[in-house]
């Protein structure tokens, strides 16, 4: 069949509603039906070319962007202006989802690195809807805090772990001297 | 001398075209400039009347924000909650329209033929006081302020005896646009906005994003602030009025209210004719020294000073004298009366705008709307 005419009647899979992708997004798992239309009415849609700084580490930053498509590089700009890989991030991931509750600057640098459609969430349309309809706000920020401190235990595990190597080299070392 | 012949020739064939060249530029550039200000003159011609309208449904909108969340709080539609509010509005505006507008005509009548008696007696007032001005610095020169004030007021006044019948067909199409306008702020004022945010380049749409946020939500605290302090002040001078004997006393507390929007010189403005009545028709008894507590003590020392502005309105909208003066000739030079009312508001929003920008780039902290004044809404 000709293309054009396969477009119209049959919807292309990447192009499913913003609504049913942003379900699958962690950070809305408790939204339901109604959240996401509401949802759908708050997000921007944003299109980055590629190697399009997203935002800069220090920026004040103020909401959290989820990746539709394409692939953003996490990093932090080290003194010597050399860059350190800290993610790398494929469609369907999202990052600065802390701030979205704190004013805080960003703690790392984020880059495209090739074309990409980011979906991006902002603390001021959440502050708006905590207000003007908190039992939907309430959901959403209920799937944050989940997403939170779910990282928030991996984090403390690694660091835990972390700490019994950095013990056991320190008493090996004292040992062999 | 061939030669020379040569390159004289060159010469006027280069003249020739420099010539043209000239010509066609200039005559480019005349047409451009005049098709660019007819432009231009078309544009202003066609948004003139545009200004008042929008404004005001700009700010009709901010007023009714607070009450369109609450009914949308409740799980009714945005568009059935606006409806709903427009058509308790109409009806109330109805109902004072029926019990206000014969009254309105006795006034306004009244005050047709009461107007000279009081101009008569405030340019003797001010010409015994030149009198007397005189007397004490006879190097004062001899100088008609009476007949200027005079003749400056009576122009005014008839004026705006002139101007109400024709105003009140402006006023008819004001009455016309600006629920329209303010409706569709209100419903799609979100989406009008975010389309505008669209067009933001990536790397500053966060920061567009967050200042339009924090602008916004001071200008609304602003201008509800304002309003709801020129309401006050208008009731609580005219039900103070209401207490003596003094005529027009709903007159007087509109133009209270009213001027109470310009600061510093608003409210003494505002005095202005109130003094004057009361001193006319009431004399110098213990009324007019109620009435003079009233204006200033209760209303503006007390009411104003101490209340209303230390809750209603932000440090951040303090403008300093020297800017209210400049926004109230600035003002009036654009749009006349009403643009030395609104110039002042509109400097203040203009100076909330910047304070906002920079306090954003300092601390890029968010006002924390969940818990917002509830004095406000």
């Amino acid at each position: 069949m000709h293309p054009l005419w396969s477009n119209i009647f049959r919807k292309n899979p990447a192009e499913e509603s913003l609504g049913a992708f942003l379900g699958t997004v962690p950070v809305f798992c408790e939204a339901n039906k109604k959240d996401l239309v509401l949802l759908e009415t708050l997000v921007h849609v944003r299109h980055y070319r590629s190697q399009e700084i997203i935002f800069e580490e220090g920026d004040p930053g103020s909401g959290m962007f989820i990746i539709r498509s394409g692939r953003v590089l996490i990093f932090d700009r080290q003194p010597d202006h050399n860059e350190q890989e800290l993610a790398l991030l494929g469609p369907g991931d999202f990052f600065g989802e802390t701030t979205l509750t704190a004013a805080i600057p960003r703690i790392a640098s984020a880059r495209t690195l090739e074309t990409t459609e980011l979906v991006s969430f902002f603390r001021s349309d959440l502050q708006e809807i905590a207000q003007k309809k908190p039992m939907s706000a309430n959901r959403i920020l209920l799937g944050l805090a989940k997403v939170v401190s779910e990282r928030l235990i991996a984090v403390s595990r690694e660091l835990r772990m972390a700490k019994t190597t950095l013990e056991r080299i320190s008493s090996s070392s004292a040992q062999t001297e | 001398m061939a030669e020379n012949n040569h390159r004289r020739n060159i010469t006027q064939k280069q003249f020739l075209l420099l010539f043209l060249i000239f010509t066609l530029s200039l005559a480019t550039g005349l047409t451009l400039f005049s098709s660019i200000s007819t432009i231009t003159a078309w544009a202003r011609a066609a948004t003139g009347g545009l200004f008042l309208p929008i404004l005001l449904s700009l700010i009709l909108a901010f007023l009714l924000e607070p009450m369109v969340s609450f009914f949308e709080g409740e799980n009714v539609p945005r568009t059935v909650s606006i409806l709903v509010i427009f058509l308790l509005l109409a009806g109330l505006l109805a109902l004072l329209a029926v019990w206000l507008i014969p009254h309105l005509q006795t006034t306004f009548l009244s005050l047709k033929a009461d107007f000279p008696r009081y101009l008569a007696r405030g340019m003797e007032f001010v010409n015994e006081f030149q009198a007397n001005l005189q007397n004490r610095f006879p190097f004062v020169e001899h100088y008609q302020i009476s007949t200027k004030i005079r003749t400056f007021s009576e122009s005014l006044f008839a004026e705006i005896l002139l101007q109400t019948p024709k105003s009140a067909l402006r006023l008819g199409s004001l009455l016309v646009l600006v629920p329209i306008f303010s409706f569709f702020f209100l419903r799609d004022g979100r989406r009008m906005v975010r389309t505008c945010l669209n067009l933001v380049p990536n790397r500053y749409f966060e920061l567009a994003h967050d200042l339009y946020f924090t602008v916004s939500y001071q200008l609304a605290n602003f201008i509800r602030g304002r309003i709801l302090e020129a309401l006050i002040i208008g009731i609580v001078v005219t039900l103070g009025l209401s207490l003596t004997d003094i005529r027009y006393p709903l007159l007087l507390g509109i133009f209270a209210g009213i001027t109470n929007l310009i600061p510093y010189i608003g409210p003494i403005i505002g005095m202005v004719p109130g003094f004057l009545i009361a001193f006319v028709d009431l004399g110098m008894g213990g009324q007019f020294w109620w009435i003079v507590i009233l204006y200033l003590l209760i209303a503006q020392i007390l009411l104003d000073g101490f209340i209303l502005i230390p809750i209603l309105i932000s440090k951040f909208a303090d403008l300093h004298p020297l800017w209210v003066i400049i926004a109230i000739i600035m003002g009036g030079k654009l749009y006349g009366v009403v643009g030395m009312i609104i110039g002042v508001p509109i400097a203040s929003i203009i100076k909330i705008t910047i304070i906002e920008i920079r306090h954003y780039r300092s601390s890029f902290q968010l006002p924390d709307v969940p818990l917002e004044n509830p004095r406000l809404m």
